[in-house]
């Protein structure tokens, strides 16, 4: 036994040149928030502490879960392009693509655990009395499979006796697939809803995936360039290079798709569907659309990776730093704006108060407090690893 | 025999908006009081008309008890279901609060119970019609804007409006097929 033990002690190092512990202390501190904000829900219940409504039944929450989810579901892709499609320039990040993939999955859970009034219910009525129409059913299902193929992979990539290579290539085969279909499954959550004519479709199935593989690339790009500290070695150039180029071509997707969805919006107008895109352009939402969507998350990163054509890593690293904070707002964008055309109009014994014909959302303390809880959980968990694991053996021995 | 298909027809024409309905329905089923939980509701329309002619009708309404019903198909644990006289219920203790069905609804009909700690909404006053009496709010209309009754019988008072005058359906763009008619 205390063999076995010996063993892992090769996968256990203090790496004292790893700038961890700044997110250590970081993710701590949001930690204790999170924890303040989740004693406050079960003390006051949901109702009382999230600024969600009748109106807006979805809000925050539902952002920064879909936030940390399909950033992990990106990242299972590049695991798996490395692992089973001989994409071998990956191959070498693939610790840290699983580690990372798993704990911000979990971050993820945290914040849909959180959102839901009755969790524990959850857990066995999806069994004893699942709806299989229901696309929620679907999702719950496919990242619950997701968090135990990256947990297998985990220990696979972390095995002290060497990585099976045959076994990695199946794992990450599934954790691609599974990958894809849960995060297109969490985008016909909204696609089925019909009420909502700025959700249904097949617009959000696509766009949340490809937005992914670009958010599992960027938070790739920007960790090597923090542990590194803003000069990582040539060992990983190839690799980098690699992520900068499916960043870009995911970025060009996600523009094509973007501006035929505003278009279409625009150009019929469909009732609700041109009501939500308006909220955006000039609306209540446009700050975070022009300056979050649209510059951090799209024009800062294609500058950023035309610019340096993909060769300087630094400016990968801000790259992904700027899709990063862009992608946040465009997770709550897309929640909140599908929400804010009201479903009856706001006139004098309606039960609905509307401004300029639209609902209003804004997220309360109480919200923040526990996507800092997610947060948190994803910079010490993964701070920690840094820390006190062996991530990248090939150039720290 | 076929089951029996319960809906509403409601004559907004003779809706005073007194707001009976409302103050019956909160009573009837202890809906809390707040600004966002209500099961039904009478909503003021636009004045029609010009000065002196002026016109202006109320619309009251609910859940509307869709046929095809978006928010029995989303939920996740069959908390939202159809009885075979085509009542949409929540069973509370089914319901894990995730607030799809809301998010479904196109009538805006749902809301988060504190009481029942779940979602809620109009029931049609199922526990009175299975005594045999009228849901609450129809039976307190002071000038019966709501007639309850059973489609599938020809002599019921709603299958004789709904065959003898023109009606239409909120929304029907969404294709929810609702079982709340409205009289032209």
């Amino acid at each position: 036994m205390f063999q076995s033990l010996d063993k892992y002690r090769s996968m256990i190092r203090i790496n004292k040149d790893v700038p961890s512990m700044p997110f250590i202390i970081l993710g701590a501190i949001l930690l204790f928030l999170g924890f303040i904000g989740v004693v406050r829900v079960f003390w006051q219940g949901h109702e009382a502490v999230y600024g969600v409504t009748r109106q807006v039944p979805w809000g925050l929450l539902i952002a920064t879960y879909a936030y940390f989810v399909i950033t992990s579901t990106g990242l299972a892709f590049i695991g798996g392009l490395g692992h089973a499609f001989g994409v071998t320039v990956f191959a070498k990040m693939s610790r840290r693509i699983v580690l990372l993939a798993f704990i911000i999955l979990l971050a993820g859970f945290t914040q849909i655990g959180m959102e839901l009034g009755h969790p524990f219910r959850l857990l066995y009525l999806f069994i004893l009395s699942p709806n299989f129409s229901a696309p929620i059913v679907w999702m719950g299902l496919f990242y619950s499979i997701e968090l135990v193929i990256l947990a297998i992979e985990l220990y696979v990539v972390f095995n002290p006796s060497g990585t099976n290579h045959k076994v990695a290539a199946v794992l990450g085969f599934f954790a691609l697939l599974v990958g894809i279909v849960a995060t297109s499954n969490l985008g016909f959550v909204f696609g089925s809803l019909t009420a909502r004519p700025f959700y249904h479709g097949v617009y959000f199935p696509m766009y949340l995936v490809v937005s992914g593989i670009a958010g599992g690339a960027a938070l790739l790009m920007l960790i090597y360039n923090i542990i590194y500290k803003f000069n990582v070695p040539d060992f990983y150039s190839d690799a980098m290079a690699g992520l900068g180029k499916l960043m870009g071509i995911c970025l060009g997707v996600m523009i094509f798709l973007l501006s035929w969805k505003i278009v279409s919006s625009l150009y019929t107008q469909p009732q609700d569907s041109v009501e939500a895109v308006t909220t955006l352009l000039k609306g209540p939402l446009s700050s975070h659309f022009w300056i979050g969507e649209i510059l951090l998350a799209l024009c800062l990163p294609v500058a950023l990776l035309l610019i340096s054509r993909v060769k300087n890593l630094k400016a990968l690293g801000m790259a992904g730093l700027a899709f990063m904070i862009g992608m946040f707002f465009t997770r709550y964008d897309f929640i909140v704006a599908g929400q804010l055309p009201p479903m009856r109009a706001g006139l004098e014994g309606a039960g609905v108060e509307t401004i300029a014909g639209l609902v209003q959302y804004s997220p309360s303390v109480g919200e923040w407090m526990v996507f800092a809880l997610g947060l948190g959980l994803f910079l010490f968990l993964y701070f920690m690893s840094e820390r006190f694991l062996v991530l990248d053996e090939q150039t720290r021995q | 025999m076929a089951d029996k298909q319960y809906a509403i027809v409601l004559d907004t024409k003779k809706c005073l908006n007194c707001k009976a309905c409302t103050v019956a329905c909160k009573f009837e089923n202890f809906v809390p009081v707040g600004d966002d939980t209500y099961r039904i509701w009478v909503t003021e329309m636009p004045l029609q008309g010009k000065f002196p002619r002026l016109h202006q009708e109320y619309q009251p309404s609910q859940c509307q008890h869709c046929e095809n019903a978006p928010c029995e198909k989303v939920c996740p644990t069959k908390a939202t279901f159809r009885t075979r006289e085509g009542v949409v219920l929540v069973d509370y203790k089914k319901c894990i609060l995730c607030k799809a069905c809301m998010a479904a609804c196109p009538y805006d009909a749902r809301f988060v119970s504190d009481l029942h700690e779940a979602v809620e909404k109009c029931t049609f006053c199922m526990h009175r019609v299975s005594e045999g009496r009228e849901p609450a709010c129809v039976e307190t209309c002071p000038t019966k804007v709501r007639v309850f009754g059973d489609m599938n019988d020809p002599a019921s008072d709603a299958a004789r409006l709904l065959s003898s005058r023109q009606h239409y359906q909120l929304k029907p763009e969404k294709n929810t097929r609702p079982r709340l008619f409205y009289l032209a």
